[in-house]
C-alpha cells in the first residue's frame, strides 16, 4: 500500500510517497509554492510517481496539509500540519515528546504523548517573528543567501542582541547595528536568538524533553544551537526535517486517517480554499 | 456532516421563508425573512453565516437584528430608555422591574462591525474619538453613540466601573467627555472572605466578604432611586422581587436550554444560535417577556430534535468547551464546520444565567448576582467554574477565544488553560477573532481543526 503526502507550505510545496509494505520513503520532492499550488502538487506528484515506476491507482490515499492544504482539491483529505509533523517525526524518532516547527511563516510548538498522540499545541500564525520569514528578510536586506546565512551565523562570536520583536522594526534595528560596527556574523547569530527566544514565549510549558526540531528552519545551521541555549536543553534536529510533514501526511493516508479528518473535503469550505 | 439536519444559508432561509408563508406561518410583528436585514441595514455579514432551519432560530435572529427598531418603537409609545453598560445582566433586572422602562445594553454594539462588514467604519471613527485598536472592539460603541443611527440615545446611562473591564472604563469615560452623562456604580474586586469576616454565599458557588455585597448592595440602593426617580415611581422591594422572579423565568429556560443542547449526544441546536441566545440573558435584547417566549421555542425546538434524534451535528463531533464570546460570529460557523460541537460555553457573563437568589432581600440578592460577575474575580475562580462546566459536558477540549484589545487580565487566557490541563488533561488552543476574521480564517481553522484531530486523536489512544 502506497500513501501520497503533500505539504503545501507557505514557502514550499513538499510531496512524499510511502510504501507501508516495505515501510519505507519511496520518493520525495519539493518546489516553491506558488499561487497555483494544486497544479503544483499535481504536476509534483506526478513526477515522483514516474520517477519510481509507479502510476496513480497504485496509490491509496492522498492526505495534504499545510497551510494550504484545502486547496489541494484532488486529496482524499485534509489533516493540519499539527497532526502531521507530529505523526511524521514521532515515526523518526520515537522518543519526542516536544517539536518545534518553524516553518517559513509561522512556528509551532507541540507535546507529545508517549505514544505519539499531540496532547497540546501552541501555534504562532500572527507575526513574522520567530518564522523562517525573519530569516527570509535578513538574508535579502543583507543580500546573502540562505546557506550564507547559515555560515556567517556559525562564525558568530559574540551574537547581537535585538531587541525588537516585530520584524519590521527589526530591520531598521538590525541596519543601525551594521552602521554602528557590530560584525555581520554577530548581527546573523542575534536574529537567530531572536527567532528561538520568540519560539520560547510561544512554548509556555509545552517542552519536554526529548526536543526535536523540524520544518524548513530546521535546516539552517545554528537555529537548533539557539533554540538550544533559550530552552536550556539539547534539540535535536528531525531527519529531513523538511519533510516530516509530507510524511506525516503519508502515514495518515496509509493508516486510513478519515476518523482524524474533521472537516469538509478539501476545497469544500469557501472561507477555507 | 451526512445525517445531520443542514443549515441555511441566508437565501435558503428566504426561500424557506416563502415557503413557510405560504403555508400560513405566523411570527412576531418583528418577523419577516431574514435577508431585509441586509437590504435594510446593510447586515452583509448574514451573508456568510450558516444559520439553524428552524421557525425558532429565524425568531431569534429577527428579535436580535430589530432591536434598535423596537426599542425606537418604545420610545414613541413612551418608554423610558436605559442604557446598562458593563455589568453585564443585574442592572437590567433592575431596570424591567419598573413599568415603561426599556433597558439596552449599548456595549452590544461591538457585534455591529462584523454584521456590518466595516461598512458602518465605527471602529475608524472610535479611533478618530481617541479610542484606537489597543481597546476592545467594543469601542464601536463610542461612535455609536455620536452618530444615533445603531439605538436611540437613552434617558438615562448606568455603567459599573472599579473592577470591570479596564478597556471599557476608558472608552465609558471618554463618552462622558462627549457630553453623555453616565450614572457610575463602583463594583470592588471580588475576594473571599478573610479571617472574622462574614461570609455570603454568591450565585455560581462562589463567596465575598459580606461588607463587599453590602458596598455593592449600597451602589444598587443609588441606582434603584435613580431608576424610580426616571419615570416617577419608586422601585421597592416588592417591584424589585418580581422583576427577580421574573428574570429568573429566563434565567431557568436558558438553563434549561444549554443543558438540553450542551449534553445531548450531538448538538440539537447550532453553536451560532446558542451564542445568540446565551447573550439575551444580559439585556432581554430589549424586551424581557419576548426573550423568554424566543428562548422558549428553542428550548422546544431543541428538546424534540432530542426526542427525534435530529441533530445540526453527528454523534462523533468533538465536544468543545468554549470561553469568550467571539467578535466575529462566522467563528461558531467554523467550528463545526471543522467537526467540533459545543458541550458548555463561558461568555464572560455566567452570573447572568445563574438564577438570582430569592430567599434574601431583593437588593441584597442582585449585590451577590453582580458580585458573581466572573470579570471582577480572581481568574482562577472562574477557571475552577470552567472545570466544574467542563466535567459535566464531558468536554475534550478547550477553546478559548481573545477579545482583541481586551485587558479583563492579560494572563488570563494562560491561566485558564494551565488549569484545564492539569486537571483535566484535555488539548487547550487560545484564539484571536477579529470583528471580521476572514483574512485570518485559514490560521483560525487550522487551529480548530487542530484542535478536532487532537481531541480525536485521544478518544483512540
Amino acid at each position: 500500500m502506497i500513501g501520497a503526502g503533500i505539504d503545501a507550505g507557505s514557502r514550499a510545496l513538499k510531496v512524499l510517497l510511502f510504501d507501508a509494505e516495505r515501510s519505507q520513503v519511496l520518493a520525495c520532492g519539493l518546489a516553491d509554492q506558488s499561487v497555483e499550488q494544486e497544479r503544483l502538487a499535481a504536476e509534483l506528484l506526478a513526477k515522483l510517481l514516474e520517477d519510481s515506476g509507479l502510476n496513480r491507482s497504485q496509490v491509496s490515499a492522498v492526505v495534504a496539509t499545510g497551510y494550504g492544504r484545502n486547496a489541494i482539491r484532488f486529496a482524499d483529505t485534509t489533516i493540519t500540519e499539527i497532526t502531521c509533523h507530529a505523526r511524521g517525526v514521532y515515526s523518526l524518532a520515537p522518543d519526542a515528546r516536544t517539536i518545534i516547527e518553524i516553518g517559513g511563516q509561522d512556528s509551532k510548538v507541540i507535546s507529545l504523548e508517549d505514544g505519539g498522540t499531540v496532547r497540546d499545541f501552541a501555534m504562532n500564525d500572527r507575526c513574522a517573528a520567530g518564522t523562517g520569514r525573519f530569516l527570509e528578510m535578513v538574508a535579502s536586506r543583507l543580500d546573502v543567501s540562505w546557506e550564507k546565512l547559515a555560515e556567517l551565523a556559525r562564525q558568530s562570536q559574540r551574537p547581537a542582541l535585538i531587541s525588537n520583536m516585530c520584524v519590521v522594526f527589526a530591520e531598521t534595528e538590525i541596519l543601525g547595528l551594521l552602521a554602528e560596527g557590530k560584525p555581520l556574523p554577530d548581527v546573523v547569530a542575534g536574529v537567530q536568538n531572536a527567532i528561538a527566544t520568540r519560539v520560547s514565549a510561544l512554548a509556555g510549558r509545552l517542552v519536554a524533553p526529548p526536543v526535536y526540531f523540524t520544518g524548513g528552519v530546521a535546516l539552517q545551521a545554528g537555529m537548533a544551537r539557539a533554540l538550544a541555549e533559550v530552552f536550556s536543553q539539547e534539540v535535536r534536529v528531525a531527519p529531513q526535517p523538511q519533510f516530516t510533514g509530507a510524511l506525516g501526511a503519508a502515514l495518515c493516508a496509509i493508516n486510513g486517517a478519515t476518523w482524524l479528518n474533521s472537516g469538509p473535503a478539501p476545497g469544500a469550505h469557501s472561507g477555507l480554499s | 456532516m451526512s445525517g445531520a439536519l443542514a443549515k441555511l444559508s441566508l437565501g435558503e432561509w428566504d426561500d424557506r421563508y416563502a415557503q413557510l408563508k405560504r403555508n400560513g406561518f405566523r411570527e412576531p410583528d418583528y418577523g419577516g425573512p431574514l435577508g431585509r436585514h441586509l437590504a435594510r441595514e446593510r447586515d452583509f455579514r448574514l451573508q456568510s453565516l450558516r444559520f439553524d432551519s428552524s421557525p425558532a432560530a429565524l425568531r431569534l435572529w429577527n428579535f436580535l437584528l430589530t432591536e434598535n427598531q423596537r426599542l425606537r418603537q418604545a420610545r414613541a409609545k413612551g418608554d423610558k430608555i436605559v442604557g446598562t453598560m458593563k455589568d453585564l445582566g443585574t442592572v437590567p433586572v433592575m431596570a424591567y422591574s419598573l413599568p415603561g422602562v426599556r433597558a439596552f445594553y449599548p456595549d452590544g454594539a461591538w457585534w455591529t462591525p462584523c454584521l456590518m462588514e466595516g461598512s458602518d467604519r465605527l471602529l475608524q471613527q472610535a479611533e478618530s474619538m481617541g479610542i484606537d485598536a489597543s481597546f476592545c472592539p467594543v469601542r464601536a460603541m463610542l461612535p455609536a453613540f455620536q452618530n444615533g443611527e445603531h439605538f436611540p440615545r437613552p434617558d438615562l446611562l448606568i455603567c459599573s466601573s472599579g473592577a470591570v473591564c479596564d478597556d471599557f472604563s476608558a472608552i465609558a469615560q471618554r463618552l462622558e467627555h462627549f457630553g453623555h452623562a453616565i450614572l457610575w456604580w463602583e463594583m470592588p474586586r471580588r475576594r473571599p472572605p478573610g479571617l472574622g469576616e462574614i461570609s455570603c454565599a454568591l450565585p455560581g458557588k462562589l463567596a465575598a466578604p459580606k461588607i463587599q455585597v453590602d458596598c455593592v448592595r449600597t451602589e444598587l440602593q443609588r441606582l434603584a432611586e435613580a431608576l424610580g426617580g426616571l419615570v416617577g415611581q419608586t422601585l421597592d422591594d416588592d417591584r424589585l422581587a418580581e422583576g427577580i422572579h421574573a428574570a429568573n423565568r429566563v434565567r431557568r429556560v436558558l438553563g434549561s436550554l444549554r443543558r438540553t443542547v450542551y449534553f445531548a449526544p450531538a448538538a440539537p441546536l447550532p453553536a451560532l444560535e446558542m451564542l445568540v441566545t446565551e447573550m439575551l440573558a444580559i439585556h432581554f435584547c430589549s424586551d424581557r417577556e419576548e426573550t423568554l417566549a424566543v428562548s422558549e421555542e428553542l428550548l422546544a425546538e431543541a428538546q424534540a430534535r432530542v426526542a427525534k434524534r435530529q441533530f445540526v451535528t453527528t454523534s462523533s463531533t468533538v465536544r468543545i468547551y468554549w470561553v469568550n464570546p467571539v467578535a466575529d460570529l462566522r467563528a461558531m460557523n467554523l467550528l463545526e464546520d471543522l467537526g467540533g460541537r459545543l458541550c458548555g460555553s463561558d461568555y464572560m457573563f455566567t452570573h447572568a444565567l445563574d438564577l438570582i437568589p430569592e430567599d434574601v432581600p431583593p437588593l441584597d440578592a442582585l449585590a451577590r448576582t453582580a458580585l458573581a460577575d466572573p470579570m471582577v474575580g480572581p481568574t482562577s475562580e472562574r477557571a475552577a467554574r470552567i472545570v466544574r462546566d467542563c466535567r459535566a459536558g464531558r468536554a475534550e477540549a478547550l477553546v478559548i477565544s481573545r477579545i482583541p484589545g481586551a485587558s479583563h487580565c492579560a494572563r488570563e487566557g494562560e491561566i485558564i488553560r494551565e488549569t484545564v490541563r492539569q486537571e483535566l488533561g484535555i488539548p487547550t488552543v487560545e484564539i484571536e477573532v477579529a470583528s471580521v476574521c476572514d483574512a485570518l480564517l485559514p490560521t483560525l481553522g487550522t487551529r480548530l481543526q487542530a484542535l478536532v484531530e487532537t481531541a480525536r486523536a485521544r478518544r483512540k489512544v
